[in-house]
């Protein structure tokens, strides 16, 4: 349970969203990533591993569910307590239970 | 025995399921509304002007901080191993630190962290008409409305309120409940393994029973 030692630095959300979704960083270090069609996935793989990985101020990382759907791989590997993940729709991509990952974990309990 | 814990952990599942899902909505419902209420302010703007990212201010500061606690475990009757699920809470970042104004603005200003949109803020003000504070003047300054101007429209005021809804009441309950759910998933997991076992270790007993009669006749 090393990963719940470092619970009480983690202030922060994150947010990798697109324009409307956009939030504010602690300081100089951005804890948001503006994603539109022109933004490559490398970008959004380098801000995800970012807050999940290397900044340790970090308790929630919010991502639209669209957004998510292009570091999928990611997302379903990923299983450190903190950050947790959270997949939230948006303007034009209303919420898809078939892609939560929650639910999804949901169907795995249950032997589907 | 495992059976009966088995399906008492379901049943705990299943309410925790529930409890997602409607949370869920709530999400989805504010957000509809959210983005209604930019697409309103937006088409009432004048000259073309867009609230969107060309006015974020690059100094803007967390307003919203987070705050998480193991909790000490589910409340689990026969839970050996107790692991710390952690609760996730949202708190305003001036307003729960009333030293941090008295020790001064610099580090007021260092420690105030953001969790927020840049619609939001109507709300915020009303707190802060509520209860004066002495870092007032600052809070207000750092108002992500103000980004706009000052004159904002109403519908823009209410997308703030309703994200600041979804921050501090959904976002944080949401991540509590799957954090909640997955610990359950574990001992369930934990508790059908040793069920497995317990089958397997009944059926070699039978086996062996089996083939010791078989030798005694």
């Amino acid at each position: 349970m090393a990963s719940h030692a470092d619970y009480k630095d983690r202030q922060f959300l994150a947010v990798i969203g697109d324009e409307v979704m956009s939030r504010t960083p602690p300081d100089s270090q951005k804890n948001f990533l503006v994603v539109d069609n022109k933004t490559e996935t490398s970008a959004i793989e380098a801000a995800f591993e970012s807050f999940t990985t290397q900044r340790k101020d970090i308790g929630i990382v919010l991502i639209n569910q669209h957004i998510a759907d292009k570091i999928r791989h990611r997302i379903d590997t990923y299983t450190s307590a903190f950050p947790t993940i959270l997949e939230i729709p948006s303007k034009e991509h209303p919420y898809d239970p078939e892609k939560d990952s929650v639910l999804r974990r949901v169907r795995r309990l249950f032997g589907e | 025995m495992e059976v009966d814990r088995i399906d008492l952990l379901l049943e705990r599942y299943l309410h925790l399921l529930h409890e997602y899902t409607t949370l869920r909505e709530q999400l989805s419902t504010l957000q509809t509304g959210m983005y209604q209420n930019i697409a309103r302010a937006n088409f009432a703007a004048e000259r073309g002007m867009r609230f969107g990212q060309d006015f974020y201010d690059e100094r803007m500061q967390a307003s919203r901080k987070l705050a998480i606690t193991p909790a000490g475990g589910n409340d689990d009757d026969n839970n050996q191993e107790h692991i710390p699920v952690p609760v996730f809470a949202i708190a305003v970042a001036g307003s729960t630190e009333p030293e941090v104004s008295e020790k001064g603005a610099a580090t007021a200003s260092t420690t105030t962290d953001d969790g927020i949109r840049d619609e939001e803020g109507g709300k915020e003000e009303e707190e802060e008409t509520r209860e004066p504070s002495p870092n007032k003047k600052e809070r207000r300054n750092d108002d992500p409305l103000r980004w706009f101007g000052l004159l904002t429209p109403m519908p823009l005021r209410q997308a703030q309120a309703q994200s600041i809804q979804a921050v501090e009441q959904v976002i944080p309950k949401l991540v509590s409940v799957n954090a909640q759910m997955a610990q359950v998933e574990i001992e369930v997991r934990r508790a059908r393994k040793k069920r497995a076992k317990a089958e397997a270790a009944a059926i070699k007993q039978e086996q062996g029973v089996g083939a010791g009669a078989e030798i005694t006749a």
